[in-house]
């Protein structure tokens, strides 16, 4: 397994300098976050002349307020854009592909007003749509698309690993995998080292953030478990750093590479 | 290829505070089995290990016995036989539990827990909760169990060597009237093989005795026992638990001397059960040592400067268990009348047994044995789907799959 750190997370202007301070310190990917309005694709001259430099660009993770599972259309519509647009990019760039969730930010169930404007059957037609259109890009883009479950007070719609699982195994495509992410999980899972076990060939990308969502080795998750059982199942990609920091933010990214390293 | 396929198991056989030795064949928690586990655990995951051992603990009496068997309230009542409603043994707590105890290898399994990371053990402040527990629990050993006398700890059950169905026992066993065949329902054959298994008159006898135990509220000095032997394996893992007590103590700034005091004390009173090149348990009923020959009689060979050592590595070297000749160590002489190599503890190999002997061999400076014994035993483990145990002549896998201590144990192997 590698260890990636997204790219707001490391100091330097550009992304030659944050680079240089990543590979220095343990680091051996970046991985880009992808706005909206197709700015990310706007980036292509920046990111090709980054990656003539040497920079590792394996991921992008979407960085936008509406996402494919929005409840209005053309929020929806404007998601499905972004993404394909990002997944091009991404496969431009020789990369593995990119993540999104279903929503964020959008509804909880569990704060009020509790019950969402569309019923979960809504819910899971157009998320099988959305794949599906995403799934099919993404394979001719010989990429692949990262569905990421959220905890309950982010998504309402996809929180575990099993209901991503079910949502990929009735689209039917190898293009569309999990991306899964350490926070969510240890939120949303009753077991996060066994429910990695039991999505095993879905997982295709992993996040890490501690129980707090600041760097690894500043909450109390069980990293020994957690990547012990990314190793049991033979992951052997990358794990990409995505969280806030506490104390000094230069010191706090300087350190994780050490904590993930000491079980992996 | 090992570690991942075992750390696999360990993980879909953990239930959030402890794990199941099978799911299909033992679906709670059991004593030496944790104790066991943890060994590997700390490998995967140190702070998972010291749950595991700290729930155990969890279900300690106030007398200060380690039950057996710490039943989870999750697990259907009648899951298992005996079940909780066999033993009525219920916790301060609340933990429902068996009655009868195992052998103690919990104290040597927490001082390796805490060495896989002393960090996170001080962050949790594991040794200095543990201790006191442990303490308490070889107290109970000492204090109720030294029926015969000779400083030495007696088992009140078969089942409390760990090793059930053991020859050793059958002399023994055969004195005690069996509790009617009709007055329980075994549930160890629905997952096993009758062939592999004690046979129903010796389940009845297993019964009758648990029975008479609980109907004198377990009360040790009471209890009129039918059957009581000093078992070599129960007291040689007490001698190497108390001299892990004096390491955990010492650790913990506290005197490291009544445990070494205690583990001396120990090893001169289990001479007494050397016979023949190899311990053999005495039966506190007729005083007289069995004639079985057991892997429990070498396994004193773990005990640090052990008086008997050279004499009883030749034995396991020689034609009785054939260590490096067949797999792993047999759990009954090859030569003996009562051998048979798929039945439960009466012939076949066992991997924790076989731990505990290349520990032995580690510590006897005897690299090439121990060598032998750890690629037999990672070859074993993997190609038998972490069985529970092997035939020792073919390698051939018997009782569960995906048993915890196997998978447990060859993680640690692994990682040596």
């Amino acid at each position: 397994m590698k260890i990636a750190c997204q790219e707001q997370l490391l100091p330097g202007a550009t992304l030659q300098e944050k680079w240089a301070f990543a590979t220095a310190n343990g680091y051996e990917a970046i991985e880009l976050r992808g706005k909206g309005d197709l700015s990310f694709r706007d980036r292509l001259p920046e990111l090709r002349k980054a990656q003539a430099d040497g920079v590792v660009m394996p991921t992008v993770c979407v960085d936008m307020l509406h996402f494919f599972g929005a409840f209005d259309p053309e929020q929806r519509a404007d998601a499905l854009v972004q993404m394909k647009s990002q997944l091009s990019v991404i496969a431009e760039l020789g990369g593995l592909g990119a993540q999104t969730p279903a929503s964020y930010g959008m509804f909880s169930r569990r704060l009020p007003p509790f019950e969402p404007p569309r019923d979960e059957a809504g819910d899971r037609e157009v998320l099988l749509d959305g794949l599906r259109q995403l799934g099919e890009h993404a394979a001719a883009e010989g990429v692949e698309l990262f569905l990421e479950p959220l905890n309950r007070y982010e998504d309402h719609m996809v929180n575990r690993l099993e209901q991503a699982v079910s949502l990929i195994e009735e689209v039917g495509l190898d293009s569309v995998r999990i991306g899964i992410d350490s926070y969510h999980m240890n939120i949303e899972e009753a077991d996060p080292s066994a429910a990695i076990v039991a999505a095993a060939p879905y997982i295709g990308h992993v996040q890490l953030s501690d129980s707090n969502r600041l760097q690894p080795g500043a909450g109390h998750l069980d990293w020994a478990a957690f990547l012990g059982a990314l190793d049991a199942i033979g992951y052997d990609r990358f794990l990409a750093v995505e969280c806030r920091l506490s104390g000094d933010p230069v010191e706090a990214v300087r350190s994780i590479p050490a904590v993930v390293r000491r079980y992996v | 290829m090992t570690d991942r396929q075992a750390t696999e198991v360990l993980l879909g056989n953990w239930t959030g505070h402890s794990t199941v030795p099978s799911h299909s064949l033992y679906p709670h928690q059991w004593s030496w089995d944790s104790a066991f586990i943890a060994i590997g655990l700390r490998h995967l995951s140190p702070r998972r290990a010291q749950i595991e051992l700290e729930s155990l603990l969890g279900s300690q009496w106030a007398d200060g016995r380690i039950p057996h068997i710490s039943f989870s309230p999750s697990v259907a009542r009648d899951a298992y036989f005996p079940g909780p409603d066999f033993w009525q043994a219920i916790t301060r707590g609340g933990v429902e539990t068996s009655g009868i105890v195992q052998p103690p290898v919990h104290a040597l399994a927490v001082w390796l827990t805490h060495q896989a990371d002393p960090a996170e053990s001080v962050r949790r402040n594991f040794l200095a909760r543990v201790y006191p527990k442990l303490v308490a629990w070889h107290a109970y050993l000492r204090d109720h169990r030294d029926l015969g006398g000779h400083g030495l700890v007696a088992i009140v059950h078969p089942w409390e060597s760990g090793m059930d169905n053991s020859p050793a026992w059958d002399e023994a066993l055969a004195r005690v009237e069996p509790a009617p065949l009709d007055s329980f329902t075994r549930r160890d054959t629905d997952h096993a093989s009758n062939a592999d298994r004690p046979t129903d008159l010796d389940y009845g006898r297993y019964v009758q005795l648990a029975a008479t135990y609980r109907d004198h509220g377990y009360a040790d000095a009471r209890t009129p026992f039918a059957f009581a032997l000093e078992d070599p394996c129960f007291n040689a893992l007490l001698i190497a638990s108390e001299h892990a007590l004096a390491s955990i103590a010492a650790e913990l700034a506290l005197d490291p001397a009544p445990h070494l005091s205690a583990a001396a004390e120990l090893t001169k009173s289990l001479s007494s059960l050397f016979t023949d090149g190899i311990f053999r348990a005495r039966d506190l009923k007729t005083g007289e040592l069995v004639a079985a020959d057991t892997i429990a009689g070498l396994v004193p060979l773990l005990v640090a400067e052990l008086p008997e050592a050279t004499e009883l590595l030749a034995t396991a070297q020689g034609p009785r268990f054939q260590l490096g000749k067949v797999h792993l160590v047999p759990s009954y002489d090859l030569t003996g009348p009562a051998f048979e190599p798929g039945r439960y503890w009466r012939g076949p190999s066992w991997f924790n047994t076989a731990w505990l002997i290349h520990r032995a061999l580690s510590a006897l400076d005897q690299p090439a044995l121990a060598e032998t014994l750890r690629q037999d035993f990672l070859t074993l483990a993997t190609d038998t789907d972490f069985a529970e145990y092997v035939d020792p002549y073919t390698g051939e896998p018997r009782g569960a799959r995906n048993f915890s201590w196997t998978a447990a144990l060859a993680l640690d192997l692994s990682c040596s």
